[in-house]
């Protein structure tokens, strides 16, 4: 009753005290997070270690990402053009990189400058069409059929380059100030006749040029095309009269709007995808039931305390040796020795059986087993010592016979004298004095 | 910290409120993360209100000792010495064959309190039997995350030897007491002595007859004997390699205990003093000089702790075992194995060193699966298997009688049989007054 009275802080004292004192010596076997921290810290430092030197890694080599999307405007690999586009910024130029042609109708002026390379060819014939119309001067590089077709119906492809050097040799200012060009690459070219509104540059053959520029008549807009592609690229922008070139082409506007079609600019066709049917909370459903999994795995899989090990002995059948002995007989097909075996137990036991004791000779017991059974001696005796099985199935019977001889012996005995001379020789001794 | 099977359904139910309030994928999501943040504030709370499992003294009352098939109650009593009420699930981590089952008590105690957790531990394996820790698994308030730790509680408890044997006892010691005041005994020896004269009944033997006294008192008196008290039986028993085998799913040891606790039992009633060691290379138990109830307890205490060794018994120093424990006359009882004649030749060896000054009797278990596959000859593998099994029993019969020629007695029977035909060879020694 008084332990109901006392405050909390007493009433811990007598509690501890009934638990006795050897069992406030408890000690506690799992460590407490805090020394499991401090035993892993080496550990956990050389995680965070690890970690961070591979984040700054990253960070460093981020930009060099080692194939990137060739003539990107930041691709600062070989293939990309991020000096290109960096020297056109440094001298003025707004560079505004597009990746689908809403966003060049977003970003394109009155006097604007487009650079359009359609590596995977996304656009249509229409696109390209609203393309060349979106702008004074519209730069195709490495123009593929449809955009031929669509912005310069009379250029034709020519083939790849041959000639030995590049020279101007026409009257675009930018090609003439450039003077020459990286050689090789593929060419366009011109039908033959006059064609007012259509100027090659840059011949290597008597119609094939590597720069075409095509006038529109009712708009007055431009249309160059640039079949080979390096000319704008890192690798090559700084050779011959590359850089001139592209400068003098990209440049003439404040504005330029760098153009690559990418997967957006593709238009969407067929029946809608699953992603569109299902409902927008199936995919977070499928997050909650994955952690669900995790929290039932850690639920269940959670021991209720460490394992408790326990030597446990080998269990070996004593019979083990006996079953190995018959595998032996058997497969060396050993049937004289088994059947030895086998007659030396039969004899004792008959021996034992007819009262002759242990030491008796063969002969005798053979005797006395054929007069107490009634059977011939001659028989007696093959079942006992003379047939010599030849084959399992002889083994088998001589087997089954000596049971049958012992048997009928026992039989025999039984239903005859009582061979009270077998109980003397042999008394159980734990029969003698049973009341 | 674990988890509960109550916070993974609460963390499942978190698809009710994002099916509902998520048409959208972000909108999904939203709920998603919010329905995490909940569910780890909801558990986190449950974990910072739990008990603390650490802050939990133990202690353990244990029998010392429980007979194998028998139950002990293991008692386990915990105080809360932490500031909370604690309410937990506790584990008490027995070795499996203690046979404690997959128990786990429940407790809830206020602080300061103590309680009690009891467990029924039925051992199905003869030795000693450890536990080392106690697993506290702490539920907080809403029962979604617990606490858990592993506390020092070491205890053991030593499981005995079943002796079954016992029930063979009553009848064996009626056996004992006719041997008392027998007129004559089959052969009167130095295991004999005079006890009294009584008067002559009809059917006593004539040759009992004590004529002086006859005279003396003028009616005819007869001499009785009582068999011979204070004899010396030492019990060795043969821990190496041999006695791993099981025979009836029992080990070889297992049958010698059982042997030789109803022989020690019957001497001990007989008034003969018992010597028990259990030997390979070394000792691996010894009772000397107990009588009585001490006797059979500190046989079975010591018993309970011998497994048999993988080594090969050391006949060799048998007899200075022997001459150590008595330098008198006394019966030496040999549990052992008889197998073949190669792997007893040293116990044959030093079988003569033994009989000179002891009665000896050796007893094996022979295997009743033998004796079954001796007898079974249907097939051509059975026929076989009959032969090893007669081979096997030829070579027993063949040690046995080379055992019996240098002047010691072998008992063999089949497990069950073994510890009362073995009692019944010593009354029988006895009656015959060879101890």
């Amino acid at each position: 009753m008084s332990a109901t009275l006392t405050s909390p802080e007493d009433a811990a004292a007598p509690g501890a005290r009934a638990g006795g004192g050897p069992a406030s010596a408890t000690t506690v076997a799992t460590p407490t997070l805090r020394a499991l921290l401090r035993r892993s810290s080496f550990w956990v430092i050389a995680a965070a270690c690890i970690l961070a030197i591979a984040i700054i890694a990253v960070l460093v080599s981020g930009g060099s990402q080692a194939a990137g999307r060739a003539l990107a405007g930041d691709n600062a690999a070989p293939a990309g053009s991020m000096a290109l586009v960096e020297v056109l910024r440094q001298q003025g130029v707004t560079v505004t990189l597009a990746g689908s042609l809403a966003e060049v109708r977003g970003a394109v002026g009155a006097d604007s400058t487009v650079l359009l390379y359609d590596e995977n060819s996304y656009l249509d014939q229409s696109q390209l069409s609203e393309l060349g119309d979106l702008a004074a001067r519209t730069v195709v590089v490495a123009p593929d059929f449809l955009a031929l077709q669509a912005l310069a119906p009379t250029v034709g492809f020519g083939g790849v380059s041959d000639a030995e050097t590049l020279t101007a040799d026409c009257s675009v200012p930018a090609a003439s100030r450039a003077g020459e060009l990286v050689p090789g690459g593929d060419t366009l070219s011109i039908p033959q006749g006059e064609h007012p509104l259509v100027t090659g540059c840059f011949p290597s053959g008597t119609d094939t040029f590597s720069l075409v520029q095509v006038q529109n008549e009712l708009t007055g807009d431009l249309v160059s095309l640039v079949p080979d592609p390096r000319v704008f690229n890192n690798e090559n922008v700084t050779g011959y009269g590359n850089a001139a070139f592209a400068l003098g082409l990209l440049g003439p506007s404040d504005s330029l709007v760098w153009y690559l079609p990418t997967l957006a600019d593709l238009p969407r066709t067929g029946p809608p995808s699953l992603a569109d049917l299902t409902p927008g909370w199936v995919t977070p459903v499928l997050m909650l039931l994955a952690l669900v999994g995790v929290a039932a795995a850690v639920w269940r899989g959670r021991r209720f305390g460490p394992l408790v090990a326990e030597n446990l002995p080998v269990t070996v059948k004593a019979s083990e040796t006996l079953e190995g002995r018959a595998r032996l007989y058997a497969r060396s097909n050993a049937r004289l020795r088994a059947i030895d075996a086998l007659r030396v137990g039969a004899v004792q036991r008959l021996a034992r059986t007819v009262g002759l004791g242990r030491l008796a000779h063969l002969d005798e017991v053979i005797a006395t087993v054929a007069l107490i059974t009634g059977r011939a001696p001659d028989e007696v005796r093959r079942v006992l010592v003379g047939a010599i099985p030849v084959s399992d199935a002889q083994l088998m019977e001589l087997g089954v016979a000596l049971q049958a001889l012992e048997t009928a012996t026992s039989q025999a005995v039984r239903a005859g004298a009582p061979a009270s001379a077998s109980s003397e020789i042999f008394p159980p001794p734990a029969e003698r004095m049973d009341p | 910290m674990t988890l509960s099977g109550r916070f993974v359904l609460l963390l499942a139910l978190g698809a009710v409120p994002i099916v509902l309030f998520g048409p959208s994928v972000e909108a999904a999501a939203g709920v998603l993360a919010l329905w995490l943040v909940f569910v780890l504030l909801l558990g986190s709370l449950d974990l910072a209100l739990a008990a603390s499992p650490r802050a939990v003294s133990v202690e353990r009352m244990l029998p010392a000792r429980v007979r194998l098939g028998e139950s002990a109650t293991s008692e386990l009593y915990l105080t809360n010495t932490g500031r909370r009420r604690l309410n937990a699930v506790v584990r008490d981590a027995w070795q499996p064959s203690a046979g404690a089952g997959l128990v786990r008590g429940r407790v809830v105690i206020v602080r300061g309190e103590r309680r009690l957790v009891s467990l029924t531990l039925t051992p199905f394996r003869r030795g000693e039997r450890r536990v080392e820790q106690v697993t506290v698994r702490s539920l907080g308030p809403l029962g979604l995350w617990n606490r858990q730790a592993s506390l020092n509680a070491p205890g053991r408890i030593r499981v005995l030897p079943p002796f079954h044997a016992r029930k063979h006892l009553p009848s064996r010691i009626a056996r004992l007491k006719e041997l008392d005041g027998r007129t004559s005994v089959m052969v009167r020896g130095q295991g004999t002595e005079f006890d009294s004269l009584r008067e002559y009944v009809r059917g006593d033997d004539v040759r009992s007859i004590d004529w002086r006294a006859t005279a003396r008192r003028g009616d005819v008196m007869v001499r009785t004997w009582r068999p011979e008290r204070d004899r010396r039986v030492v019990i060795l028993l043969d821990t190496g390699r041999t006695s791993a085998a099981r025979v009836d799913n029992e080990p070889r040891l297992d049958t010698a205990f059982e042997a030789a606790l109803l022989l020690a039992a019957l001497t001990s009633v007989a008034g003969d003093r018992v010597d028990f060691l259990a030997f390979d290379r070394r000792v691996r138990g010894r009772v000397q000089g107990a009588t009585g109830a001490a006797l059979l307890s500190q046989m079975v205490d010591s018993m309970a702790l011998i497994d048999p060794e993988l080594i090969e018994m050391d006949w060799a120093a048998v007899p200075g075992q022997v001459r150590a424990v008595t330098s008198q006359h006394a019966l030496v009882v040999l549990l052992t194995s008889i197998d073949a004649a190669g792997a007893s030749t040293g116990l044959l060896s030093v079988l003569p060193q033994l009989t000179k000054r002891h009665t000896v009797v050796v007893a094996s278990v022979l295997d009743p699966a033998t004796v079954l596959a001796a007898a079974t000859r249907g097939g051509r593998d059975e026929i076989y298997r009959a032969a090893a099994a007669e081979r096997a029993l030829l070579d027993v019969a063949r040690v046995s009688a080379a055992i019996r020629q240098l002047g010691a007695d072998v008992v063999t029977a089949s497990p069950a049989q073994l510890p009362p035909a073995l009692a019944d060879r010593y009354i029988a020694l006895k009656a015959a007054g060879r101890l």
